[in-house]
């Protein structure tokens, strides 16, 4: 009898290891015992280091969250790091040089931000153009544009004045409060709105028919055309959440930093993708979701945090990154049957 | 065996076999749009390389129009900004002189090809901020033999094979900031120094001048991080350095940002009135600022150059002699002198 057993429970404890969920808890879960060991002198026990571990993945995070639908749909979007910059330059325009209300502010920024998305992803999904060139495209373009909106420096609370001297702004109150700290200072609010984030991601992809459209696209796009999927607005509206995102964290980039700064998010977009795929959703496509790719986010946000408070160099840092982001991934990699 | 997963999903690379439909009409309509699109965003970009190339305007036909060229190697950076606002405004002042400015978006193949351009427009004198060394040598060279002065700016060429250089001294500059800081913390504390990027001549350069200025003192640099020049890295860092150490008693930062961005970290933990923040650069619209503003207690300038630029040109274009280099001084701001445009550093 025991010999009848013993295998089935094998494929039950293989099946349970399998479960990329597990395995994403695991790859985290090494890292805080690496932060464990390397406490730099107990700096990893105090609550503040958490605190601020969480607002700096927060960013990364937010565009993480975007590009979930999108990568779970089997296409990829290059152009959240630029349509950030784009984002804070609009964002500190309006809050800080027009004095517009925050809300008002925050709405537009959002719509620029999806406008970016909604036309990547209509030129990728409408025209068939593969979504890598066509959201290359959008980064470059959006670079672009953020130069030429900010005229290529930095808006910040100083005002030059005709005669070359300059005057200062006061920071706007919408910046004040999304780089507030809540709970007695123990929680970002941007940290706060990145939950959120996650929070609405995951409604969308776990809750609605728009979300079952894009597990079904990514796992055979033909078939869920011919079963009359609407393949090409649910790819273009993966894309506009995307985009809207990428706003939000243009908005939170730019208060955190008091200025829309046109070069910011430069290989931002590389951090998240890789936040998505450690987390062990597929790049291509059909398999994934937003908890895992906040499992991957809290893994890459705790490894850079932990080698930030050890001083590590430069190249230690980079290389370490490397390396385990392929271990985070091979670990990740499916037994094929 | 393991074997990569192919999924039969992969988007684009299966055949289209969709149902037929008369699609002609749509895809012409679709190609237009594209079409429009595109030249469109050509038109736009046009027009924005066309303002780039701005120019001084002049007042009423003067005796005798010198027309300066001036290529810089990137207009990313805003001290990159400052400079040719500085030359704008130091050539403004002279009608005689017309600039026209160039930018080479940091590619080294654009900037040799603007300096061909300048010399075949046969320009009276070229200015030039390299964005390196080797390969803009032989165009400068060229340039030189075509009888063409040449005044570089910042980032050295090999060899003198041009008329004058301008630029400052960045280790000076490290060392100036080091002695503040022994002087200011009374020869003893701890300090956090924030680098710009280490594989930059700049950022190695201000490291060891920082650390000539602080040797021999009882100044202890607790936390070193490079953060490439970032203010976000800079704030990163910090958050580390402040969540490590109790007693930080100054922040040296190798450019003003990455100094707002450790000040930006120290008022969210409530400890920057503990500590004092340092930084270099001191452009009117950050440094300057932050300096007025409190948030830096000292910033040392890094010159760019240009009204000095305007004066070399002017000289050389009379016919007059330049020194083969000049090396500019640094100006320190701090809260008490700021209103005075800060002191001169010797």
């Amino acid at each position: 009898m025991t010999s009848l057993l013993e295998p089935n429970r094998n494929t039950a404890l293989k099946e349970w290891f399998a479960s990329p969920a597990l395995r994403a808890c695991l790859a985290l879960t090494l890292i805080l015992v690496l932060g464990l060991v390397l406490n730099a002198d107990g700096a990893f026990f105090k609550i503040g280091t958490h605190r601020d571990a969480l607002r700096q993945m927060s960013v990364y995070g937010i565009l993480a969250c975007g590009l979930t639908p999108v990568i779970i749909s089997g296409g990829i979007d290059l152009s959240v790091g630029s349509v950030l910059a784009l984002a804070a330059v609009c964002c500190a325009k309006l809050a800080i040089h027009w004095n517009w209300p925050g809300t008002a502010a925050i709405a537009l920024t959002l719509l620029v931000g999806a406008a970016c998305g909604g036309l990547s992803g209509v030129i990728a999904a409408r025209f068939h153009i593969q979504p890598f060139i066509a959201t290359l495209a959008m980064m470059v373009f959006a670079r672009g544009l953020a130069k030429y909106a900010s005229g290529g420096m930095k808006v910040s609370t100083a005002i030059a004045n005709p005669d070359g001297t300059y005057h200062y702004l006061d920071v706007p109150r919408l910046f004040r409060l999304v780089d507030h700290r809540i709970l007695g200072g123990n929680l970002s609010v941007v940290t706060l709105i990145f939950l959120a984030c996650a929070a609405l991601a995951w409604l969308l992809m776990a809750r609605s028919v728009w979300g079952r459209y894009i597990y079904a696209i990514g796992g055979n796009e033909m078939a869920s055309r011919m079963s009359g999927v609407p393949v090409v607005l649910a790819k273009t509206l993966a894309y506009v959440f995307s985009g809207a995102c990428a706003g939000l964290a243009g908005i939170c980039q730019a208060a955190q930093e008091q200025q829309g700064d046109p070069e910011a998010g430069t290989g931002y977009e590389l951090m998240a993708i890789a936040m998505v795929v450690i987390g062990g959703t597929s790049l291509m496509g059909g398999r994934g979701g937003i908890g895992l790719t906040l499992l991957g986010v809290l893994t890459i946000g705790y490894l850079d945090k932990i080698l930030s408070i050890n001083a590590v160099p430069e190249a230690g840092r980079l290389m370490l990154t490397g390396a385990i982001i392929v271990a985070a991934v091979l670990t990740q990699r499916r037994k094929q049957t | 065996m393991k074997t990569f997963n192919i999924q039969p999903s992969a988007p684009n690379a299966q055949p289209d076999i969709r149902p037929s439909r008369p699609r002609r009409l749509r895809l012409n309509v679709e190609c237009w749009l594209l079409n429009f699109l595109s030249i469109s965003a050509i038109s736009i970009f046009a027009g924005c390389s066309k303002s780039n190339e701005t120019t001084t305007p002049n007042a009423p036909p003067p005796q005798k129009q010198f027309v300066i060229g001036m290529s810089q190697c990137n207009l990313g950076e805003p001290w990159r900004v400052q400079m040719n606002a500085d030359i704008k405004a130091a050539a403004d002042k002279h009608p005689e002189l017309k600039v026209i400015f160039k930018d080479a978006q940091n590619d080294t193949l654009q900037q040799r090809a603007q300096v061909e351009e300048f010399v075949s427009a046969k320009v009276e004198l070229l200015l030039i901020s390299p964005k390196e060394a080797a390969p803009l040598t032989e165009p400068v060279a060229h340039a030189m033999a075509a009888g063409i002065p040449v005044i570089v700016l910042d980032r050295r060429l090999l060899g003198t094979n041009y008329t004058c250089f301008i630029g400052a001294d960045n280790k000076k500059i490290g060392k100036a900031a080091g002695e503040w800081i022994v002087k200011a913390l009374g020869g003893k504390g701890n300090v956090v120094e924030l680098m710009g990027l280490q594989t930059s001549t700049p950022g190695q350069d201000r490291h060891s001048g920082f650390r000539e200025g602080i040797a021999g003192s009882d100044i202890n640099v607790i936390f070193r991080a490079d953060m490439q020049w970032l203010e976000p890295n800079a704030r990163q860092e910090m958050e580390s350095a402040l969540a490590r150490f109790g007693k930080i008693d100054c922040v040296f930062a190798h450019n003003d940002p990455g100094a707002h961005g450790a000040w930006l970290a120290a008022r969210a933990a409530g400890r920057e009135k503990q500590m004092k923040f340092v930084g270099i650069d001191a452009l009117p619209q950050e440094g300057v600022a932050y300096v007025k503003q409190g948030i830096l207690d000292a910033t040392f300038q890094y010159p760019t150059g240009g009204a000095e630029a305007i004066d070399m040109a002017l000289k050389i274009l009379h016919g007059g002699r330049v020194p083969k280099e000049i090396v500019l001084g640094s100006r320190l701001f701090t809260k008490a002198n700021v209103a005075q445009g800060g002191e001169a550093l010797n």
